[in-house]
């Protein structure tokens, strides 16, 4: 354990090497990230230098690779990620648009905040995602089925997120700004939206993940193409290496969009040490 | 002849991962006698703060020599209890486990530890608190906690690191009192790291200038004001006269 | 009322809520009767509408109102035509739960303390926490077949990381002060896992447990809607194919109480463990 490297740990970091430290020992965390996924594909397509390989059963990397190069250079993939996309961004726009301002009336009101809070919490308590399939029939797969799923998945985060946002902007600074001669709507610049963005930016790395749900539950239910469907017919197919090289490139957005956003809030928001 | 506590060039550099070493002391001394008070005083970073930590075992010089009655500090033990900065209690016990969590440690039976704990809690003033948790209490009332833990495992040496540097002016002037009352009665050896000149005149028999670091001794000043000490001490000339001499020998190592 | 004072109003409901009595009686219970008055006037508004509009037999067939939906779901218990299928969307969930704390927990402390491990998960844990967890349902579909092992598995890798992520974070952020002082008191690694790190890590602990409820009746659900062939979410999908909304409803409200009602338990345990805290933490 590292604990055992040396008595003086509580107080100081580590106590490992001395002078100068290599570029080995600054990028440290993050070569131990990158050896750790290489040793776990070399592994993976090594084992089955042992045991027997069922390619109606697993996949290996080799054919994974081969498999997302030929579905990539037949546009097959792009076809289905766009239209994923689509319905995606549509129902995310809403649930910002929509989130961001119900959030806020709740939290400038309080009476509004009052009143749907605990509708509110029901509603994001209770697995929504259960009325996929009665949306589904009722609006279909197209695009606007699919962007309404995820816009009922995907507000809600939003609508706390700005909700708590403006209920935490801290008084004494709305005393500073009036006491400065700020006027209404100098408050809401200089105060209330920027105290309110990181909250929301916060909500939006919670919904993204939300969304993505959405978008996999309506495609996996009857769709004829997007990437929720591409997963669910190779499964049927039994073709493991098309669906292994859909679900590493859903893996690989998901990452990609969650870090995007994590991005943003230390980009936007540098006074903001992190949480 | 060889002092109770006896520090000879002792080096201790600090390697924090992704920034450049740190040297914390340098060729650092120091003699302290038993029973006595001695404070440190020093710029910001200077390295009191990691003596006391060396001294108290948590931390292993690099090179040097540091004995107590002549045998080395190998690490922690029980003839030295620390009071800390920021108090230090655990969040999630009461006043009176916060001032058993040495005899806890120490393999004492609960019984005994509840006699211990109640006669220190009673000695800080802290009756009636005993089943508060720290976050009920104020920053003064959390600092008798520390206090009594410290003591409660009856060191021989007490070391303070800026003990009183958060609590407000008034309580502080308050505990400066009440701990020279549990000195004097107690006669403990105190090592007192802090930044306030006045509180460090009013305490002690010797003062540690230090320079900025890496940290040694500049000049120690021996404080021949008479004990028992009163607060009205600290308006008379010879107090002031000291207090400028260590501003003097002080101001030169701070930088802004 | 203005906008700012609005914000007024709530700084002073901040400061109610801190503790400060409220002399007027109606301020007292406003927030609750308003909570309540605006489901049940939502309800009511809902109650009414086939009464107010006429609804073409096209929507009809989509149509439901509250008091057909508590009448399926008094006919449901009452006759317990529920209870076969709700027993084995429990056991799915309470199987793949158990796994994940069984598995999650030790792992959370083994990253916790030690570095080397964590750097190396970490870039596993990051990708498996971001992707929703519904993408390998196919995969696991295909390698565990249709019914309880499937549902078990996706309900143990939703639930697993919220936990493992919690303990993980709770281990790692005990208070270097805290352990220097009990440290300076002798006390060797396992006393600093005792006094220290696992009373500091418990309260995340439990909020993980909360949160990986919530992802665990969230992984029934799909698991059911994908991979079974009875239980609860099954009934679901089966009564929203003949139209019967009042019975997806139904199961919706099920649903939603269970999880309500075991996050709430969470909450006090959480409350309970956490009363040597200043104030409640919002998650």
């Amino acid at each position: 354990m590292a604990h055992a490297e040396g008595r003086n740990l509580g107080l100081v970091e580590a106590e490992d090497g001395a002078g100068r430290q290599s570029f080995v020992e600054r990028h440290r965390q993050l070569l131990l990230g990158c050896l750790a996924v290489a040793l776990f594909f070399a592994a993976w397509q090594a084992v089955f230098l042992v045991v027997p390989f069922n390619p109606l059963f697993i996949s290996k990397p080799s054919l994974i690779a081969k498999a997302l190069l030929d579905l990539i250079a037949s546009g097959q993939l792009l076809d289905d990620l766009r239209v994923s996309a689509i319905p995606f961004f549509y129902g995310f726009t809403a649930a910002i648009v929509v989130g961001v301002a119900v959030g806020i009336v709740m939290g400038w009101r309080a009476r509004v905040g009052y009143a749907l809070d605990p509708l509110m919490t029901a509603l994001y308590a209770s697995p929504l995602v259960a009325l996929a399939p009665l949306l589904v029939v009722f609006f279909g797969v197209g695009v606007a089925g699919k962007a309404i799923i995820i816009f009922s998945l995907a507000v809600f985060p939003f609508v706390f997120n700005a909700y708590a946002g403006v209920r935490a902007v801290d008084p004494l600074l709305i005393n500073v700004v009036r006491s400065l001669g700020g006027s209404e709507m100098n408050l809401y610049l200089k105060v209330i939206l920027p105290s309110t963005l990181p909250y929301i930016v916060a909500g939006a790395r919670l919904a993204v993940g939300r969304a993505l749900v959405g978008v996999l539950v309506a495609e996996f239910f009857a769709a004829s193409e997007g990437i929720g469907y591409a997963i669910a017919r190779f499964g049927d197919l039994y073709a493991l290496d098309r669906m292994f090289a859909c679900i590493l490139t859903v893996m690989v957005i998901a990452v990609a969009l969650t870090e995007a956003v994590r991005w943003a809030e230390r980009a936007a928001f540098p006074w903001r040490s992190g949480q | 002849m060889q002092a109770y506590i006896e520090g000879r060039n002792i080096n201790l550099t600090f390697r924090p991962p992704n920034r450049g070493p740190v040297r914390a002391l340098r060729g650092f001394d120091i003699d302290i006698g038993e029973g006595e008070f001695l404070s440190i005083v020093g710029p910001s970073g200077c390295g009191k703060s990691t003596f006391l930590n060396v001294l108290l075992g948590l931390l292993r010089p690099d090179s040097g020599e540091l004995t107590m009655r002549g045998r080395r500090i190998a690490g922690p033990g029980s003839d030295r209890a620390m009071v800390f900065q920021e108090f230090g209690l655990l969040p999630w016990r009461t006043v009176q486990n916060n001032v058993e969590l040495g005899l806890e440690l120490k393999g004492v039976a609960a019984v005994a530890r509840r006699k211990i704990s109640a006669r220190l809690i009673e000695m800080v003033g802290l009756i009636g608190f005993e089943t508060h948790y720290p976050h009920e209490l104020s920053g003064g009332m959390k600092q008798r906690v520390g206090l009594a833990r410290a003591l409660a495992t009856d060191p021989d040496v007490l070391l303070m690191d800026e003990p009183f540097a958060a609590l407000d002016a008034q309580t502080r002037d308050l505990m400066q009192v009440e701990l020279l009352h549990i000195w004097q009665a107690a006669r403990k050896t105190v090592l007192f790291v802090t930044h306030q000149i006045d509180e460090a005149i009013y305490l002690s028999d010797r003062i540690m200038v230090m320079t900025k670091r890496p940290g040694r001794a500049k000049k120690i000043f021996a404080v021949d004001l008479p004990r028992p000490r009163d607060y009205e001490m600290r308006v008379t000339p010879r107090f002031n006269d000291l207090k400028l001499e260590i501003w003097h020998t002080l101001k030169d190592e701070i930088s802004v | 009322m203005s906008e700012t004072g609005a914000i007024k109003a709530n700084i002073a409901i901040a400061a109610e809520e801190a503790g400060a009595p409220s002399t007027n009686p109606w301020r007292r219970w406003e927030a609750s009767m308003l909570g309540a008055g605006s489901i049940a006037l939502l309800l009511l508004a809902w109650e009414l509408v086939p009464y107010v509009f006429t609804i073409s037999p096209g929507t009809k067939l989509f149509f439901t109102t509250p008091s057909q939906i508590a009448g399926t779901l008094w006919k449901m218990f009452a006759t317990g035509t529920i209870w076969a299928p709700l027993g084995v969307s429990a056991s799915g969930f309470a199987l793949g739960l158990g796994l994940a704390i069984v598995v999650g927990l030790p792992l959370g402390v083994l990253l916790g303390r030690w570095r080397t491990l964590n750097a190396m998960a970490d870039p596993f844990i990051t990708a498996f926490n971001a992707t929703p967890r519904l993408v390998f349902l196919p995969l696991v579909l295909l390698w565990f077949g249709l019914g309880l092992w499937s549902k078990v598995i996706i309900v143990f890798i939703g639930a697993l990381f919220p936990i493992l992520i919690n303990t993980y974070e709770g281990v790692r952020n005990a208070d270097k002060t805290l352990i220097n002082v009990v440290r300076s008191f002798g006390a060797g690694e396992w006393a600093v896992a005792r006094l220290v790190v696992l009373p500091n890590s418990l309260p995340y602990v439990v909020a993980g447990l909360r949160l990986g409820i919530g992802r665990a009746v969230l992984g029934v659900v799909v698991a059911e809607f994908f991979g079974s062939e009875e239980g609860l979410g099954v009934l679901m999908v089966q009564a929203s194919g003949r139209y019967q909304v009042d019975v997806v409803f139904a199961g919706l409200i099920i649903f939603a109480t269970l999880s309500l009602l075991m996050t709430g338990l969470v909450k006090l345990l959480e409350d309970r463990l956490s009363r040597w805290r200043p104030q409640r933490t919002a998650d």
